[in-house]
């Protein structure tokens, strides 16, 4: 259906191309080209795009079928490990008293590409801060469901309320922080701690959505 | 990495064999032991059938899942990203940590002692009715801790197969940042055999773990 479309587009475009006025030469490309890159060869669109050239998408469609088919005692979702794994370790981390310590490691360990993420802040804006710490990035992007983007600001549900529920619910006796404490022992000295190695200043507003927008 | 023919091979085998034991197997097992008390019968299936328990179709959370997988899919620099990618670098992180504090063991401890209300609840459960691959189901397959983190889980009789998840993060955060301090054996060392073997403890079952690329788990 698509190979029909693109070599139909590509027939027509050559049929014609010599009576198409500069301005529809200039506007085709980005029919085309739809939800693709916005720039570049609309024939080799599908050929270039990067999800449709992988080869290993059946070992994540299962995950995700298998992760999906667990409705049981929850509804499990893709972040599941992930967020109940971040709160196993530092319900540990918390009980030796080195939250600040642990909360600097990962400021540390990531000043690389933290100080990569600064340089793209002095070139395009401090909303690439964001992008950097959020979007941009598999450890926030496989971590919460849906993140919302708007200009200095970005939103997104918490991952950690009801993967602690879960955890006290069903692991009893081994889970005694707070909700507040992830935002206050983790969540936030995290954020902050990025922020100050890009150079930018954030405000967190914590909740169910939670808040983070450029101070 | 396996070659493709081989994946399809292996994957198809692995999700007859893993809906098999978990299902199909595991109600005709049930079924045939007359011999078991009425309260084993009563809690194992509840445990053991709360897994792909059919509720794909009627959720209504799947857009957000995709979307996740398809920007995962998508970003492939500087390396091809996959579904485990943050999962796995949290545990690198976790371990980092551990390492330079030189609280690994204990760290591995209460991770074991953490879920070991589920060991004990459902798996000693399953070992005492099915036998010591029970363990192995309880450990891998059927717990979204690893199915969340393996690629792909080869199933046999007593024994279970992954490719390594850490190995390839590893060599790219240290080839992109260099930062840790950590090497890929003390993820099979000071978390991965550690952990396995706590649990099997806790279940009374002993493990052989073969560390490697394609990392292996037999109950002896």
């Amino acid at each position: 259906m698509k190979k029909l479309e693109r070599r139909d587009f590509a027939k027509q475009t050559l049929k014609w191309g010599g009576t198409l006025t500069f301005l529809t030469v200039l506007n085709l490309p980005r029919m085309a080209l739809g939800a693709g890159p916005p720039m570049g060869n609309p024939l080799n669109t599908m050929k270039e795009n990067p999800f449709l050239n992988r080869d290993d998408l059946q070992d994540a469609l299962k995950s995700l079928y298998m992760t999906y088919d667990s409705t049981s005692p929850y509804p499990h979702k893709f972040n599941d490990v992930i967020s109940k794994g971040q709160l196993e370790c530092l319900e540990f981390i918390v009980s030796k008293g080195l939250e600040k310590e642990y909360a600097e490691h990962y400021i540390t360990t990531m000043k690389p590409i933290l100080l990569r993420v600064k340089q793209r802040v002095e070139k395009d804006g401090p909303d690439k801060a964001l992008h950097g710490m959020f979007e941009g990035t598999t450890c926030s992007y496989q971590l919460m469901e849906r993140i919302e983007v708007s200009q200095g600001e970005r939103s997104f549900p918490c991952p950690y309320k009801p993967a602690l529920e879960n955890c006290k619910k069903w692991l009893p006796d081994r889970f005694f922080m707070e909700w507040k404490d992830i935002c206050n022992r983790w969540c936030i000295p995290v954020w902050t701690g990025f922020a100050k190695v890009i150079g930018v200043k954030l405000a967190v507003q914590p909740g169910e959505t939670c808040r983070v927008k450029l101070a | 990495m396996m070659k493709n023919s081989q994946i399809t091979k292996n994957e198809i085998s692995s999700l007859d064999t893993c809906d098999d034991i978990s299902r199909r197997n595991f109600a005709k097992k049930l079924l045939s032991i007359g011999a078991l008390s009425s309260l084993a019968v009563s809690l194992i299936p509840e445990a053991a059938l709360a897994w792909l328990d059919g509720g794909f179709a009627q959720r209504e959370d799947l857009a957000d899942a995709i979307k996740v997988l398809v920007k995962t899919y998508s970003d492939t620099k500087p390396y091809p990203h996959k579904f485990n990618d943050a999962l796995v670098k949290m545990h690198l992180r976790n371990l980092d940590f551990a390492v330079r504090k030189g609280i690994w063991k204990e760290r591995a401890e209460h991770y074991v002692w953490t879920l070991g209300v589920v060991v004990d609840r459902h798996i000693k459960k399953g070992v005492e009715m099915f036998g010591k691959d029970a363990f192995l189901w309880g450990n891998f397959e059927r717990t979204s801790c690893s199915y969340q983190l393996y690629e792909r889980i080869e199933i046999k009789e007593g024994e279970r197969a992954v490719p390594c998840p850490f190995k390839p993060i590893l060599d790219q955060i240290q080839k992109s940042m260099g930062t840790y301090q950590i090497t890929w054996e003390d993820v099979h060392n000071k978390w991965c055999i550690p952990v396995w073997s706590g649990f099997a403890r806790n279940v009374g079952v002993e493990i052989k773990v073969e560390p490697g690329e394609t990392c292996r788990v037999k109950v002896l």
